[in-house]
């Protein structure tokens, strides 16, 4: 046990003092802050500025869906009306387009009793999906409009027909009903399940290229005369794995001393406030622990199996894979938590923690499912500690040629 | 009692044997050369005395017990293959090594003190180790198997790459810790310095001791027909018929004598010619022993 605290210690300190962990203590929230704030306003901003124009055959209904599309403030768009238009006005336009004088244009056609015109946008990129869906809102508004002036209704009790309708988020939890914001819990579990992708995997890396660094620097020949493999291992895991609990410890400090600022409280108000339950904190903890010795576990066995960091670069897809395919399932699993595919992902050991705190994005998952996975994962781990152990005992002291599969089974054997 | 035993252990790894029956034995307060060409077999019977491997037959013995992890508290091992933490401070890195083999803090940071103005490297202690030299790292190593006293000092190639002044402030050290009654086991292809500092050697070859003993015992078998003279005038003697090899320099010789030649006769043919100013009848060294047993065999 001493010789374990030793080595854990010296691990530890080496890292913590390193210029590595000061970088990444800092420039991780940077790049956290900048991912969100891309992807923030990226979703407000996409498909702003367009500037086009609406030709129909019927002036009255172009003029609607320019006011309406005029209306969105977030979109700045630029809106011309063409009206009443010709074949040959639309070739005009499709020329214009082409010559990028505009972004594009919608054709609308009317056909004698028929309420609702046919749209055509005819723009230079084919997957704007947010101005279509600005313009399908705009036509179907507009058409309506007319149809309800056509049948006589005032312009104000069509204003109040057609305006938005705002729904509240209510969220039952244990035959509770509680007023809840859909946004605010999605966004602090995505973040989270984020969070914990990237450290697991970091920190299981870091041990890696640590057991790389002994290989090649040869310390092993000299440690293994006083400490068994064992323990080295062992020190290792917990000596880095302290590391990442430092790091996660001076982030979350550092966050709820922003949140409690008067800067966040402007910020952070609405859609974008963000609340973590301890639950949720100390959920957090078991699953990075868990899926850090996992991945680290794996990363030490691997490592101690080839000679150089290159090589061991090899493996990443090990730790990518199931990162990816969580992250390729968010959609899925945030609007069916419940589903047999999303429990079973949330089991399987290497997905388990992202994919745990996915489901909580949407909706707490059942205590005995968060026990399950917690259960495997720790069934697992031994497994993988037990088999990575014997490998790395023997791939240690081991030079040369990166080791294959055989004879890493072949190793296991060897006392 | 011995401080190594090592009884027919033997050792394989897949196809490759390689230890194989190899028995040992090494006493305190002697200096122990362990020889052998590459891949004899050498690293690994290390490895298996210290419990890095487990052999697959054959018993290890430690201070007179079968072998167990406690030993190793006494034991002092310096790889071939030598390793510091790069980026650690010098003295942090020694404490660490003294922590490890059971000293506390306290006593390790005092005795690398201690043993660093010994070995002249006091002023290294607060570095970090990638700016040291190579030799610098080297002393630094020897320190770090030193440190917790042990009573059995194994250390592989300990002189490579060391100037000839360090060098011989390192065996000075081994000389004086041997006299202490320490035992040490050394292994290196120089025979020159096993020639000079051990007191027994064993000459391992494809995993088996082929040769071993005590110094004088082994060179004693060996029949002393080796000559060196040194000369002045007349060289004609050197055809003397008594003679089988010859290496000429200005003024010396060495030569090899044939199987029952007369030294006596040569040297009287020596005399008649020239002035004489050495003339010594010596064993072969163990360099020619070494290449004489292990021959063309050798691996590498």
């Amino acid at each position: 046990m001493h010789n374990i605290w030793l080595i854990a210690k010296r691990e530890y300190l080496e890292q913590v003092r390193g210029k590595a962990f000061k970088i990444t203590t800092v420039l991780i929230p940077a790049i956290f802050v900048a991912i969100f704030g891309v992807m923030y306003l990226a979703g407000k901003n996409s498909g702003t500025g367009k500037h086009i124009v609406v030709a129909s055959s019927d002036a009255v209904l172009a003029h609607r869906v320019q006011q309406q599309l005029q209306a969105d403030k977030d979109a700045q768009m630029t809106v011309d009306v063409l009206a009443p238009a010709t074949e040959s006005d639309r070739q005009q336009l499709t020329d214009r387009v082409d010559q990028k004088q505009l972004d594009g244009f919608l054709w609308l056609q009317t056909a004698p009793g028929q309420p609702q015109p046919t749209g055509t946008y005819e723009s230079r990129t084919s997957g704007d999906f947010a101005t279509v869906g600005r313009m399908t809102d705009a036509v179907t508004r507009a058409a309506m409009q007319q149809e309800l002036t056509a049948r006589g209704l005032s312009s104000t009790d069509i204003e109040a027909l057609t305006k938005d309708i705002k729904i509240q988020t209510l969220q039952i939890q244990n035959g509770k009903t509680s007023s809840s914001n859909a946004m605010t819990t999605f966004w602090a579990a995505y973040m989270m399940a984020f969070l914990l992708s990237f450290t697991v995997v970091m920190y299981g890396m870091n041990v890696g290229r640590s057991v790389i660094q002994e290989k090649t620097s040869r310390i092993f020949e000299v440690m293994l005369a006083s400490v068994k493999p064992e323990e080295m291992l062992a020190g290792k895991l917990i000596g880095v794995g302290s590391v990442g609990i430092t790091q996660l410890a001076i982030w979350a400090v550092a966050a709820s001393l922003f949140a409690g600022s008067a800067l966040a409280g402007k910020l952070m108000s609405g859609e974008m406030s963000v609340h973590i339950s301890p639950l949720q904190i100390a959920l957090f903890v078991v699953y990075f622990v868990l899926g850090y010795i996992l991945y680290s576990a794996l990363f030490a066995g691997l490592a101690a199996t080839v000679s150089t960091e290159q090589e061991l670069q090899q493996y990443s897809p090990l730790a990518a894979v199931p990162i990816w395919l969580s992250f390729g399932m968010i959609t899925f699993i945030v609007s069916n938590p419940n589903s047999i595919w999303s429990v079973a992902i949330s089991m399987f050991p290497p997905c388990a923690p992202i994919t745990m705190f996915l489901r909580m994005a949407s909706q707490f998952p059942p205590l005995w499912q968060i026990a399950l996975s917690v259960f495997l994962m720790v069934i697992t781990i031994v497994l993988v500690l037990w088999v990575a152990s014997r490998i790395y005992r023997v791939g240690i002291l081991m030079y040369g040629k990166r080791a294959t599969f055989p004879e890493m089974l072949r190793w296991m054997r060897y006392s | 009692m011995p401080v190594v035993e090592l009884d027919r252990i033997s050792k394989a790894y897949d196809q490759k044997i390689a230890v194989k029956d190899l028995s040992l034995r090494i006493d305190p307060g002697t200096m122990f050369g362990l020889l052998g060409p590459n891949g004899a077999g050498k690293t690994s019977s290390i490895r298996m005395m210290i419990g890095v491997t487990m052999p697959d037959s054959g018993t290890v013995s430690l201070f007179g017990t079968p072998f167990s992890r406690k030993s190793l508290a006494r034991v002092g091992y310096l790889p071939e293959e030598r390793g510091l933490y790069k980026k650690m401070k010098v003295i942090d890195q020694l404490v660490f090594m003294g922590e490890l083999h059971g000293l506390d803090a306290v006593t390790a940071n005092t005795r690398a003190r201690q043993w660093s103005e010994r070995l002249q490297i006091a002023d290294a202690l607060d570095k970090k180790t990638e700016e040291l030299s190579k030799g610098m790292q080297q002393k630094i190593q020897f320190i770090a198997t030193l440190l917790h006293d042990p009573d059995l000092i194994i250390m592989d190639e300990p002189f490579s790459g060391l100037d000839p002044v360090n060098a011989i402030l390192l065996q000075d050290t081994l000389v004086d810790l041997k006299q202490k009654g320490k035992a040490i086991l050394f292994s290196t292809h120089r025979m020159d310095q096993v020639e000079k500092l051990c007191d027994a050697i064993s000459l391992v070859n494809r995993g088996t001791v082929v040769l071993s003993g005590t110094m004088r015992g082994v060179k004693s078998r060996y029949e002393r027909n080796r000559v060196i003279i040194e000369f002045e005038g007349d060289d004609s003697f050197l055809k003397h018929e008594a003679i089988a090899e010859s290496k000429i320099y200005a003024g010396r010789a060495e030569l090899k004598l044939k199987d029952g030649a007369d030294a006596q006769a040569l040297l009287r043919a020596a005399i008649e010619k020239s002035r004489i100013n050495k003339f010594e009848l010596v064993e072969p060294s163990l360099e020619e022993i070494f290449i004489q047993t292990v021959g063309g065999s050798a691996d590498a």
